[in-house]
């Protein structure tokens, strides 16, 4: 077990590793990308041009900057933006995460409600309408553009029926648990469920075949000759033995939206998560922050891959020595 | 001057900025039509907290680094230089006048020495006095800290030479030679410049502490000496700006006592949801251009709190003249006979917002003369007053004539919602006149510096000017200058990198002309627009207005053409 | 996952004719299909539309242009006049398909010819993203499970690391490179405007989520009787990798293809609206909507349509790729999403 996890561990640095030098690359090979002139200021004379470049180390060798950045990133923890001169850049990822945890963890409660409830029902009905018409949902679910949704919901909510129906609908933007829990529910109802509802539509596709599969493994056959009702081993064997699967797919998905794949909700009711700091820093080519967000963003996916998989390695042996 | 940051302009934004052009200002409750100096300060009015909204903050706030509009706009009310321009309405804006010196300076040696006398009695927000050495560290610190203008603005002081080139160990002991006895300040150039006053009014040349840090300050707060100071700086989140307790009025008109108890800058919210913000009154105004599709309901709904002013500004189209197909002059006279200016003021909002212009110097500017040499019937040696309507059939013709036609043109525009469609629109006529034209529309915040170096080989772009001050060499030498064309550099701001010997000796003439006979260097500023217009190497689309929107509880909107609404003046109660 | 048997023993009612006759008996494929095919010929006939029933050019400005209506001649893009006069509006519907059936654009262009354009692209990149993402990924399969040790160590490390960049940082930060940039292979050179840049994008970054499972199947397959017979009797790699190994894992595969083109389509919609896919003045969905977002307070319907058409052919792909899977491989482990 331990020699697993060491294994799961040097492969997680390397990833790492080799995303921020990726992405370090992929920014410098972008012409016009040099920053020294924005940071300069307009019309800045090249002496001076030449003495911000220096500044910033940008007249190194790319190695020892890569190395550099890192330095301040980590060790240091006192790296600047390129943007913001002089703001930091940890304090402004730090300042994010509550508000993407919001969005994410409240959406989840409600995917998981849905998905769950639906998916069962689903799989329980399957001679009625109510299985197709749940099936539906669930790819309406996942065929939704979630950004449209949103600006959908917008539209609604900020500007046609503002005055009606959604008076009680607060501007955009995200306002603290802490500072006024009231205004916080209020800001995220709306992100939540527009979220929720493309990974309700994958729950309830996902459980719903994994429940009429393990209907028809042997040992469910064996409970149903034993007498069982049909609601019983449902609900008993074959949702538990589902929900597996589903923790899992949950552990994946939930590392990968608190790392920033909300990104197009938190664009569209401008959240100011961790999404919409890694999209604005894109656009404002601010080496410094994207460096920051995406090593952050995919220390979070591998973190929740290494976790489902030890979970499965404990669940499972064999797994262990593949 | 003036780019904003680029501020993110997803969605619906228009990124640029709607802003301005005729001195009549159409704004409702706007007084900004006459040309008055400001009012006498009325204390029954003080109070409150004013509240602005933005959707990105401006970077650094150190004053001798910022160089944008957003953040000069509340260096007014904060900082002060030995000179800075006047508080009022109308062109009374545009007037430099005495701060923290006693008076205008008197100019001897052939325009080469200015003398100031330093105003005694005044103290920096930390309580400390204000005296001849923090003048002259300050003016060191422009160097020091690698101020964006220090290599274009005050390059002329004895010894600036030295401190670009060094600028750790920068020292202007013969550039400003001060006397801490009788308050004399001695500002030595190296040859007569005809915008000094207003170099030393800008921001970059405030006065700070000699204790201010020797580099970018970035977030962290200078001290000020104006009516106001800043109490906490967070880019992600706000500046707040309180009243400065050691400031008392010298100057009303230079830095007159504000109006608000407190001064609240928050950043974050959409420009669409700015706007909504200031419709309830949850904001008093907000920073970020209107989105198009809410025009209509502030010019109808809200008219009363919507003022729209004049900008010495210009969107323009930088044409590469060392390159094909636009190293052609025929080609680019095409390009300037075939904009239809008049559709392009649409895309920006429409007839109230801009105004076509095809002069290089905007309306209302000094050196400013009144013609257009591409329009329908008019031609560079004879050209009508105002421009028209666009002349396809002769661009066609000198296209073909120029023996360009069919070659591959790149049009590099920033990719905000106002700018792209500028781009699509300019693909289309540039289709339409024989080329074969894609748009190239690159990130907002890298498109300025990407069209200025000649190593990406870009052929034509649109990009803003915004005046730093006004004077015609802030146009015409900085942008069309030999001096400003710096080929392989992020920073050559001379775009269509055009260098005119003859012409460029005659702006160097009239720069000259301008320290001792103003009105006729400015006659000089119009001849040499017109002769650089004639080689177009640039085409002028057209000049923006501004637009600000407030509550309907704000009141007292004042505007200056250099720095726009004033807002230690805005009055809540 | 399924494993068939050697292609070798097969009868005349092979596996694939029984999963065909279950796909054509299925009430979704039929529904699913027609709809497609419906949209693919709206989209191939676009020009047909826009030149001689509407009689326009859905990429060029016309910011002039003029509409015959009600008896009167308007403009297109009208300026405002009430009040202080600010904004320009364009057209709205005029429910006549002649011209500005769903409104005009903000350049004076026709939004119901775009919407037809922009299908085309939507659907090339979709299609062609999720080719290359399934041909890729069956030859990284095929290589790292078939020869295993050292180059599947190398193919696998590579995409871990792709699959733990989340997707659209990874497509986004590409995009904004390669859009400035162009992208320069060797001889190759593809330009910053050029349709091939968000196929190429989006084709890659959803390789590891389609390669290992190959790899799995194909590690699996490895250990089989017949194929370790076939490696026992000397039979060349080539011959055993086409004949044993490929046709055991087409299945899954096909199972893929809707999903994938559902996926990619929904991809290169998000990219585009983040204004980093499709560059004007070509259209797909996703810039149309991102187009109409500066009209969202005053003509809804430009950014509401694309978004209505992404999400019937996402539903439609989706419903065609439950059937496939039903048919070919019940116990496919699919989420229609990633």
């Amino acid at each position: 077990m331990t020699s697993f996890i060491l294994k799961r561990l040097s492969a997680m640095v390397f990833v790492l590793t080799s995303i921020s030098i990726l992405v370090f690359l992929i920014f410098f090979a972008t012409p016009g990308v040099d920053p020294a002139a924005r940071i300069a200021g307009r019309n800045a004379d090249q002496q001076t041009l030449q003495q911000v470049r220096a500044s910033f180390e940008l007249d190194k060798p790319i190695p020892i900057r890569y190395l550099s950045m890192m330095r301040h990133l980590f060790i240091s923890q006192d790296l600047t933006s390129y943007v913001n001169r002089g703001a930091k850049v940890l304090p402004q990822l730090w300042q994010a995460i509550p508000a993407t945890l919001s969005l994410v963890i409240g959406a989840a409660i409600i995917w998981l409600i849905l998905g769950i409830g639906l998916g069962v029902l689903a799989a329980k009905n399957r001679k009625s309408w109510i299985d197709p018409a749940i099936s539906i949902f669930g790819i309406i679910g996942v065929s939704l553009p979630v950004y449209w949704l949103g600006e959908l919901v917008n539209l609604l909510t900020q500007s046609k029926l503002h005055s009606s129906v959604f008076k009680w609908v607060p501007a955009l933007g995200y306002v603290g648990l802490s500072q006024d829990p009231w205004q916080w529910f209020l800001h995220l109802i709306f992100p939540w469920f527009t979220l929720a509802i493309l990974y309700a539509g994958i729950y309830i596709r996902v459980l719903r075949s994994e429940i009429i599969g393990v209907m028809q493994e042997d040992y469910i056959k064996t409970e149903r000759a034993k007498g069982a009702s049909e609601n019983r081993i449902l609900l008993k064997h074959a949702t538990r033995m589902s929900l597996i699967t589903i923790v899992s797919l949950f552990g994946l998905d939930f590392g990968a939206l608190v790392g920033g794949s909300a990104l197009l909700t938190e664009v569209v009711f401008g959240i100011q998560g961790v999404g919409k700091l890694t999209f604005n820093s894109l656009q404002n080519f601010d080496l410094p922050v994207i460096m920051a967000t995406v090593i952050y963003a995919s220390f979070f996916v591998v973190m929740a891959n290494a976790l489902v998989d030890v979970l499965y390695a404990y669940l499972d042996p064999r797994v262990r020595d593949a | 001057m003036r780019r904003s940051i680029a501020v993110l302009a997803l969605a619906s934004t228009l990124s640029m900025g709607l802003f301005a052009t005729t001195l009549a200002s159409s704004g409702a409750a706007s007084a900004t039509g006459t040309d008055a100096p400001l009012a006498a300060y009325d204390a029954s009015h003080a109070g409150g907290t004013l509240k602005l909204v933005a959707n990105a903050a401006a970077g650094s706030l150190d004053p001798k680094i910022n160089y944008t509009a957003q953040y000069w706009q509340l260096y007014q009310a904060t900082y002060d230089g030995l000179l800075t321009f006047s508080y009022g309405d109308g062109k009374n804006t545009f007037n430099v006048v005495p701060d923290l010196a006693v008076a205008l300076p008197k100019i001897s040696n052939g325009g080469k020495t200015l003398t100031f006398t330093l105003r005694k009695g005044i103290k920096f927000s930390t309580g400390a006095a204000v005296t001849v050495a923090d003048v002259k560290a300050s003016f060191e610190r422009i160097f020091k800290v690698s101020s964006p203008t220090a290599g274009s603005f005050y390059n002329g002081i004895v010894g600036a030479d030295a401190c670009l080139k060094a600028p750790a160990s920068c020292k202007l002991d013969k550039g400003v030679v001060v006397n801490a006895a009788t308050g004399s300040i001695v500002i030595n150039l190296v040859s007569p410049d005809d915008a000094i006053l207003s170099k030393l009014a800008v921001p970059h040349a405030v006065i700070n502490p000699a204790s201010a840090p020797a580099k970018d300050a970035g977030t962290t707060i200078i001290p000020t000496t104006g009516a106001y100071m800043f109490k906490s700086y967070d880019p992600n989140k706000s500046l707040i700006m309180v009243r400065n307790p050691y400031f008392k009025e010298w100057n009303h008109q230079a830095q007159p006592s504000g109006y608000p108890d407190e001064i609240d800058y928050s950043f974050g919210l959409t420009a669409e949801a700015q706007v909504t913000a200031v419709e309830n009154n949850q904001a008093n105004w907000m920073y970020d251009p209107v989105p198009a599709d809410r025009l209509n309901e502030l010019g109808t709904k809200y008219a009363a709190q919507v003022h729209v002013n004049p900008l010495t500004a210009m969107w323009y189209l930088p044409m590469n003249v060392n390159i094909a197909p636009f190293n052609n002059l025929k080609a680019r006279q095409a390009v300037n006979y075939a904009l239809d200016r008049a559709a392009m003021v649409k895309i920006f909002g429409g007839s109230q917002l801009a105004a076509p212009v095809c002069s290089f110097l905007p309306p209302n500017f000094p050196g400013h003369v009144d013609y257009c040499g591409y329009t329908k019937g008019a031609t560079p040696a004879k050209p009508a007053k105002a421009w028209g309507s666009a002349d396809l059939a002769l661009a066609k013709k000198l296209v073909t004539e120029s023996g360009t036609a069919g070659t591959a043109v790149g049009v590099v525009v920033s990719d905000d919602e106002v700018n792209k469609q500028m781009g699509e629109y300019v693909q289309s006529v540039l289709n339409a006149i024989g080329y074969k034209a894609t748009l190239k529309p690159i990130s907002g915040n890298i498109q300025f510096t990407y069209i200025q170096n000649t190593k990406n080989k870009v052929q034509i772009s649109v990009t803003q000017w915004y005046q730093d001050y006004p004077a015609a060499s802030d146009f015409l030498y900085v942008l069309l200058g030999c001096a400003s064309f710096t080929p392989g550099s992020d920073s050559s701001i001379n775009m269509a990198g055009y260098c005119n010997k003859a012409l460029d000796a005659k702006m160097k003439a009239a720069i000259l002309q301008g320290t001792t006979d103003p009105i006729g260097a400015n006659k000089a500023w119009g001849a040499i627009d017109q002769a650089v217009m004639a080689d177009a190497p640039v085409a002028v689309a057209f000049t923006p207005k501004n637009l600000d929107f407030i509550s309907s509880s704000t009141k007292n909107y004042h505007f200056s053409l250099q720095y726009k609404m004033f807002v230690s003046q805005i009055q809540l109660k | 996952m399924k494993r068939r048997v050697p292609v070798s023993a097969e009868k005349s009612d092979s596996p694939g004719r029984i999963a065909l006759r279950t796909l054509v008996s299925d009430k979704r494929s039929w529904i699913a299909s027609i709809f497609l095919i419906f949209i693919a010929i709206l989209a191939i006939f676009a020009p047909v539309y826009a030149h001689n029933i509407a009689h326009t050019d859905p990429f060029t400005s016309s910011l002039n242009a003029t509409i015959h209506l009600h008896g009167k001649d308007l403009p297109v893009l009208e300026q405002s006049t009430g009040g202080l006069g600010l904004g320009v509006t364009p057209i709205g519907p005029t429910w006549n398909f002649s011209k500005y059936f769903l409104g005009s654009d903000n350049q004076g262009r026709d939004v119901f010819a775009r919407l037809l354009y922009g299908g085309r692209n939507t659907l090339m990149i979709g299609s062609l993203a999720a080719l290359l993402t399934i041909v890729i990924s069956i030859i990284i399969g095929l290589v790292a499970g078939y020869w295993r040790g050292f180059i599947d160590s190398l193919l696998s490390r590579i995409l871990d690391v792709i699959w733990a960049f989340p997707v659209y940082l990874l497509s986004i930060s590409l995009s904004v490179v390669l859009l400035t940039s162009g992208l320069s292979l060797g001889p190759i050179h593809v330009g910053a405007g050029s349709l091939a840049l968000p196929i190429i994008i989006i084709g890659l970054v959803y390789v590891p989520y389609v390669a290992r499972p190959i790899r799995g199947q194909v590690l699996a397959l490895r250990e089989r009787e017949f194929v370790r017979a076939a490696v026992g009797s000397g039979a060349k790699n080539s011959t055993i990798i086409f004949r044993e190994i490929l046709p055991n894992v087409f299945p899954s595969v096909l199972v893929f293809v809707p999903l994938m083109i559902a996926l990619s389509m929904l991809t290169e919609s998000a990219l585009s609206f983040l204004s980093i896919g499709v560059q004007p003045p070509a259209a797909s969905w996703g810039t149309i909507i991102n187009d109409g977002l500066g009209l969202l307070y005053t003509r809804p319907i430009v950014a509401f349509a694309p978004g209505f058409m992404i999400v019937l052919t996402a539903v439609a792909l989706n419903l065609l790729g439950d059937a496939v899977r039903d048919a070919l491989d019940p116990k496919a482990r699919l989420r229609g999403a990633l």
